[in-house]
Parts: structure tokens; sequence; C-alpha cells
């Protein structure tokens, strides 16, 4: 049986992703001032465990890279050099390369060689400066004895480590060659190995995927026992490792250094060693990765549950007599489980926010860098979980709204002290449920939008009419059209009009609502309400002739019957419906979907007012039906994209029922003159 | 080097000495030498001094992606009757579990009384069995 190393790439793309946004995030600290052993210690080991296993499967260039990098580590964790801002800006950089590079070999597609040597050259200037910043305690210590430690001139051991290293029956399977890192640890020091190949057995009965050698070691030099226990990161789990320091230590200090590290006993060389020994000292017993594909159709086969069930119970409905009640009765527990086993499933598709606050302090620091501005990044709610579907597509957005406050609301250091304010800006982003959605704010307390400028702005692009009167929530929602920019100045991070247009379009297309709220002076506020889920949705279902329709529950203002006092002709041969002080327009379905429905008369049918984008109108259809929740079958995975629908669901009669996107379907009654804010507005 | 043996190397340890080719050695024919998978170098035909060995060429790799074969062409070497030469001069690829192979052929040589010797190591093979401590018990020259 020969070893396939290629099954684990993916795994380790994976670990290493994770492990570069923890570097990342420990150098943010360590540009906010904050040095502590464990954080450099922290990126150290991402650099370490990365190299070692770039160069396991042969990736040399990033392993090549990440050696650099990881001798400049080493440099600052033994306090041979000072971490100064350069330096952290220079680190976070090579973490941006290490990624990029492996994204690239992830892709199959070719590394940008010259940014990586580039990156490499600056990292080596850093490294032949000299080190003159810092000298370390022990280093000072050591170069000047003091006189007590003078007449302390008696041979000392030999500094270092002797390590005990047995190799568990899995080691090799998983890629972890014992060669690789003895190799590693001989760049540590001067290394001593003795073999023990005792535990070979005839080479008739030699598993060759199994390592029966042990060994042990001693590593000698001023060495760190993180370093050592480092080279051993990846393996540890899968061997009995005992690290001790040369010459034994006083104290109980070197009791935990001299621990075993991981598999208390060793498993006899004979016989493989039991399983679940092995698991328990893994980090990650307590989860497993499973592919999203794989949840989705656990979640497809659920949903085709879900829909039998509707089925069973509206063959079930009809029947009569005391059988007939059981059956019912069944058929609710039913529904009661199948309801808890697709919330179950749902649950494993949802992912902490933080996955994608986690890229903000960097954002925030750097960019605030670069525009001479003080700025603090606060965050709440990032443990607020949503749909992995959502948090994927609620990124760029999020980017876009976070770039928008640190580029045109917070204010530069002089402005802000001039205005009374703190010279630092804070930007906040806050997560958290409410009534069945996640509510997502991203606010700062810079200038805030100033309406006579985004209104000016307006008229000269003919967005608005002159005589228009709009309120203020209408003069805000005007960022959000395509083109609109109020920015002076158009720079490379934003003020191109490109942009909220298309967040808000983002937004939409998940299901979800943008809203803004801004006090010139104080600061602005986007609010965006997302679905939690894009798979399932509470539907009410409506009749129009034959047809039946899914709409989303959440865009539902209310249902009204229609009084013909109330409804007025306007000029374009349309109908708009006087509801209160508003006047909404009329959208029959039938007309929209070309089909034949039973009440052409607006008073034999009902008005559904619906809401998408802060516009209201009016869906004319002939009947209301029940409310349930429907599991959503993509139309352009199946078929294609259709303006105004969203989705088809099953209908427990076996009908596919279409699931209305209201945003869409008012895009496409107005699609004959819709087209700029300056022509009559639905709401 | 510490080579304990395994209970299922019961026999006594076989002194270092005994890998010098026995006398009745010499009277051993010449055995043709089969390659079981393609990264196992060819065998050139057997030099007139050498036509007493039983030669194993290893490949250019050695690793664990081609462990199985490698170990029945071991297999199939060492079920001829030896000595063995052993041509590790082609390797450029190696790992643990490759040299953890030639190790266990080397001690089952060991424990027959059959004596095997190098013809040859490329210097990525040595580094490894240097680096893994294997030195001492698969000595070069031997």
């Amino acid at each position: 049986m020969s070893l396939d190393l290629t099954q684990f790439h993916e795994i380790f793309f994976e670990e290493s992703f994770e492990a570069l946004d923890a570097m990342e995030a420990a150098l943010l600290k360590l540009s906010a001032g904050e040095v502590d052993a464990e954080l450099i210690n922290t990126i150290f080991r991402v650099a370490h465990s990365i190299k070692g296993g770039a160069a396991t499967f042969a990736f040399n260039e990033v392993a090549g890279f990440t050696h650099v990098l990881e001798t400049l580590l080493d440099q600052l964790r033994a306090g041979k050099r000072q971490v100064r801002p350069e330096i952290v800006d220079v680190l976070l950089r090579s973490g941006d390369a290490m990624r990029a590079m492996l994204v690239a070999t992830q892709r199959k597609d070719a590394i940008d060689s010259a940014s990586v040597a580039k990156l490499r050259a600056e990292l080596e200037r850093i490294m032949s400066e000299s080190s003159t910043a810092a000298v370390p305690a022990s280093a000072a210590k050591s170069a000047t004895p003091s006189p007590g430690q003078a007449a302390a001139n008696a041979p000392a051991p030999i500094p270092g480590w002797r390590i005990k290293f047995v190799p568990g029956p899995d080691l090799l399977r998983h890629g972890n060659d014992p060669l690789r890192i003895l190799r590693e640890l001989a760049t540590l020091g001067n290394l001593r190995v003795s073999a023990d190949a005792g535990g070979i057995p005839p080479l008739n009965d030699l598993d060759p995927e199994v390592c029966r050698l042990r060994w042990n070691l001693e590593v000698q030099g001023e060495i760190d026992r993180a370093a050592v226990h480092a080279v051993f990161e990846w393996a540890e789990s899968e061997c009995e490792l005992t690290i001790e320091r040369i010459g034994g230590e006083p104290a109980s200090t070197h009791v935990v250094a001299a621990a075993t590290v991981q598999t208390p006993a060793a498993a006899p060389a004979s016989a493989p060693a039991p399983e679940a020994s092995t698991r328990s000292a893994n980090p990650d017993g307590g989860s497993i990765r499973v592919s999203i594909e794989k949840i989705d159709e656990l979640l497809n086969s659920v949903g085709e549950l879900v829909i039998t069930q509707s089925v069973l119970s509206q063959l079930a409905a009809p029947l009569e007599g005391r059988e007939a009640g059981e059956l019912r009765s069944a058929l609710a527990q039913l529904e009661r489980h199948m309801r808890a086993l697709q919330e179950s499933v749902m649950r494993v598709r949802m992912l902490p926010i933080s996955f994608v606050f986690n890229r903000f302090p960097r954002l925030v620091r750097d960019l605030g860098q670069r525009l001479g501005k003080k700025i603090e990044l606060k965050v709440t709610g990032d443990t607020t979980e949503l749909d992995k579907t959502v948090l994927e597509k609620i990124g760029d957005p999020l980017v876009h709204l976070v770039r928008n406050s640190i580029d045109h609301g917070i204010e530069m250091p002089d402005v802000r002290t001039a205005a009374g304010k703190s010279d630092h800006g804070t930007i906040s982003l806050h997560a958290y449920h409410k009534g069945g959605n996640v509510i997502v704010e991203v606010s700062d307390d810079g200038g805030g939008l100033r309406k006579d400028k985004i209104l000016k702005k307006a008229l000269e692009r003919g967005l608005v009419a002159n005589e228009t009167e709009l309120s203020e929530e209408r003069i805000l929602n005007l960022i959000f059209a395509p083109g609109f920019s109020t920015a002076d100045v158009v720079s490379d991070v934003s003020g191109r009009g490109v942009g909220m247009d298309v967040v808000r379009r983002n937004i939409n297309e998940l299901g979800g609502h943008i809203q803004i709220f801004s006090k010139e002076g104080e600061g602005s506020t986007i609010r965006i309400r997302l679905p939690l889920t894009l798979a399932i949705l509470d539907g009410q279902l409506a009749r129009v002739g034959k047809e039946v329709y899914v709409v989303p529950i959440v865009s539902i203002v209310e249902t009204i019957q229609v009084t013909r006092e109330r409804v007025c002709a306007v000029a374009n041969g349309g109908q708009v419906f006087r509801l209160r002080d508003d006047y909404l327009p009329i959208v029959r379905l039938h007309e929209l979907f070309d089909i034949e429905p039973d009440y052409i008369d607006l008073l034999d049918g009902l008005l559904m007012i619906v809401e998408a984008d802060g516009k209201r109108v009016g869906l004319f259809v002939d009947e209301l039906m029940s409310q349930q929740q429907v599991v959503i079958k993509s139309l352009e995975t199946n078929f294609k994209q259709v303006t105004g629908l969203a989705g088809a669901t099953m209908l427990g009669d076996g009908r596919v029922a279409l699931i209305l996107d209201i945003p869409g379907v008012i895009t496409r009654f107005q699609a004959p003159e819709e087209r700029g804010l300056a022509k009559p507005q639905a709401a | 080097m510490k080579v304990t043996r395994k209970k299922s190397r019961s026999k006594a340890a076989v002194p270092r000495h005994v890998r010098a080719v026995p006398a009745r050695a010499a009277a051993i024919a010449p055995a043709p030498v089969s390659l079981p998978a393609p990264e196992l170098a060819a065998v050139p035909a057997p030099a007139p001094e050498a036509a007493r060995l039983v030669r194993v060429v290893l490949g250019t790799s050695c690793t664990i992606q081609e462990a199985s074969a490698v170990r029945a062409h071991l297999l199939a070497q060492a079920a001829q009757s030896g000595p063995y030469e052993i041509d590790g001069a082609s390797v450029e690829h190696v790992d643990t579990a490759g040299v953890q192979l030639i190790v266990a052929f080397a001690l089952d040589c060991l424990e027959k009384g059959v004596a095997y010797k190098w013809s040859g190591r490329s210097a990525v093979l040595e580094k490894a069995i240097e680096l893994l401590g294997l030195g001492p018990l698969l000595e070069y020259p031997a």
C-alpha cells in the first residue's frame, strides 16, 4: 500500500489558514504595544508548523520563505531583537504572503515569486541589522558575569535537552516523518542521535508504514524548550515524547520541563496502539472536519423528508375515524421530530460571525495608519452564529462599510480635537439576534452623513427632482443609488461611488435589509438585518388562479381587503392604493407572471402589503392559504435565475410552488420605467 | 547504538564480523534479480567479481509512497541466498520508512548470519542514515 500525501493537503491548507489568522491576531496585539513572550511564541509556532507541513508536502517555496520568517521570529523570541512597529509591519505582510502562497499552491496557480523575494529580502535586511537594540537578560548575564557568578567557574553541564521520542503507529501514515523532525532538531543545536532498532520485526512482518524505530536524542545549546517542543508540534499527538533538560534540574520548575508531553504510555511496539489513546491526546478530539458538501447533502435529505412528512399530513387530513386520529397524532409527533432534526442540521452549518469580524482589526489598523487617523475598533457579539453561506456573502459588504467608515466617517485627529472629540475615533461592530434574524451594526463616531451635501449631489446628478421634498430617511438612502458618492476626493479606499449600491444589492440577495442612521457631527450607524439561514424560509402561501406562491413572511407588512374608494388610477395606467397616509402601487401577480387568475376585480381578492428596500407595494392575490416553513430549492441550479423569484419549493400535495423575491418583484413591476430615484416612488 | 532484539528475533545477536562473506558463499551462483516496481532501478549485469553476490539495487525513491514496492523487492532479494550487495547510489528521495526497510533487511541478514555490504550510497541516503542515528547499524563501507 502506498501513501498518497495529497489526501492531507486540504487539511494542511485549512489548518494553515486558521493558524495564519491566529498569527495575525497575535501580531496585531504586538502592534498595539502588548509585547508578551507568549504572543511571540504563538507567532513562532504558526510559522514553524506551516514550515514543517510545507516541507513535508514539498511545498518548497512556502517552506523556504517561512524558514526565513521563522529565523527572524526566533531572534525576537530569544530577545536578540526588539519588537518594533517596522518589524510587526513586515511580519504582517509576511503572513499575507504566506497566505497568498498557500492559496496559490492550493489552487495550483503560480506563486508570485517576485513579491515573495522582495519580502524575503526585507526580512533578511532586518536580520542583518545589528541587534544592539535589545540585549536579552540572559545574554547580558552570561556576557558580564557578576562576581558571584564568576566564582562559579566550575564546569557547568552542557546546556540542552534530552529527548525520548517513540513514534506511534500512525505517525508515518499522517505524513510526520521523523527524518524531517530530526533534521529540524539539528538546526537548533548540536544533535546527538541514538536510535533503537530493537522494535523492528523481520522484514516479512514489517508494516512499512509503521515506524518501529525509536530514538534517544540530545540537542545541545542555549535552546528554548518551546523551540524543541515546536519541532514535534505536528507529531506530538502521535508519539511518546519526553523532553528534559540535560544535567537534571533543581527545583520543581524542571519537573514541568521534564513532563511527558503527550501519550503517557506507549503501546507495545508489536501491537498497534489503541485508536482511542491516540485520539484522546489529540487537541481536536472534540470535533471533526466535515466538508460543507456533506452537510448540504444531509440538509437536502432532511428537506426531502420535511416535504414527505408534509405530503403525509395532507393525505391524513381528510381521513376520519379513530385510526385517523391516531395517525394524525403520530404525524404531529413526526413533524416535531422533523423540525428538531432540521434545526440540528441547520446548526451544523452555523458559524460565529467572528469568522468575518476577525479580518477587521487588521483592516482598521492598516487603513487608519495609511490615512493618518487614530482609530479604535470595538467588536461585540462576535459569537453570534450565522449560516455559513450567509457568512461568506456578508464579508465583502461589511469590509466596504468599515472602509467607508474609516475613510469618510472618522475625521482626522486635528479635526476631531477641534470639534471637542477625542483624537481617537471609534468604529464599532455589533452583532446580535433579533426576532429570528441576525442584526449586524457598523457604527462610527465620526462626522456623520451631511444631508445637505447628499441632496446637492443627488440634484446635480438628477437623482431627485428640484421640487421633491424628501424625508431624512430618503435622503440618507440616496447613498445607495448607483454611482453616488459625496467624497470630495476619490481615493483608492473609497469615493468612487461604486459600492453602497452593491452593498445593498448583496444584502438584499441574502434576503436581508439595510438601514442607515446618521447624525451630523456625531457619527453613523449602518444596520443590516440578515436571515439566519438561506436554506429554509417561513412563508405565507398565496394562491393566484391555479398557482401557489410562497411569500417570505419577513417581507409581509399586512394583508387587507380593498375598498373601491381607496383605489386611484395613476398616469401610467397603473393603480395605487391609499393606505393611511401613503399611496402604494398595486402589483397584480397574474399580470406580472402572465397567468390566469380567479379574480380580476380588486374587491374580490386580497392585497398583501409587502416591503423591500424601504419600498412598499400591494400584491394582489386571489386568496391566502396556510403559513409554513419551506425548504428552498434553487431555481438557478435547477433551471435559471428569474427576476422576482427566489426559488421554488415542494408543497405537501406534491405541487411545486415558486417563492417570491419581493425586491425582484418590485424591480420587475417597475421595469418599464424603473431606474433612478427621480421617478415616482413605490412608497 | 543499541540494537535490542525483539522476541521474534530471539536468536543470539550475530556479531558484526560475520558479515564477511562466508566461504560457502563463494560457491553460490549469482542469482537473477527481478524488480517489482518501476521506481526500482534496473540491475546491471553482474560484473565478474561481483558474481557471487545478490545485488540489491535501490531505486531513486525510497519513501513511504514506494514503501510497499521496496519491501516486496527486498523480500524477493532476501528469498535468494546471500550474500548481498546493496546499491543505494541512485537514491534521491528517502524518508524514515525507506531507511527502516533497509534496516529491517540488514537485521534479517545479521540474524541469518548472511553477509551484506554496500556498493554505494548517495549523499541523500548517507545523510538520512546519519541523521536517524543508524550509521553504526548500517555501517558503510562494510
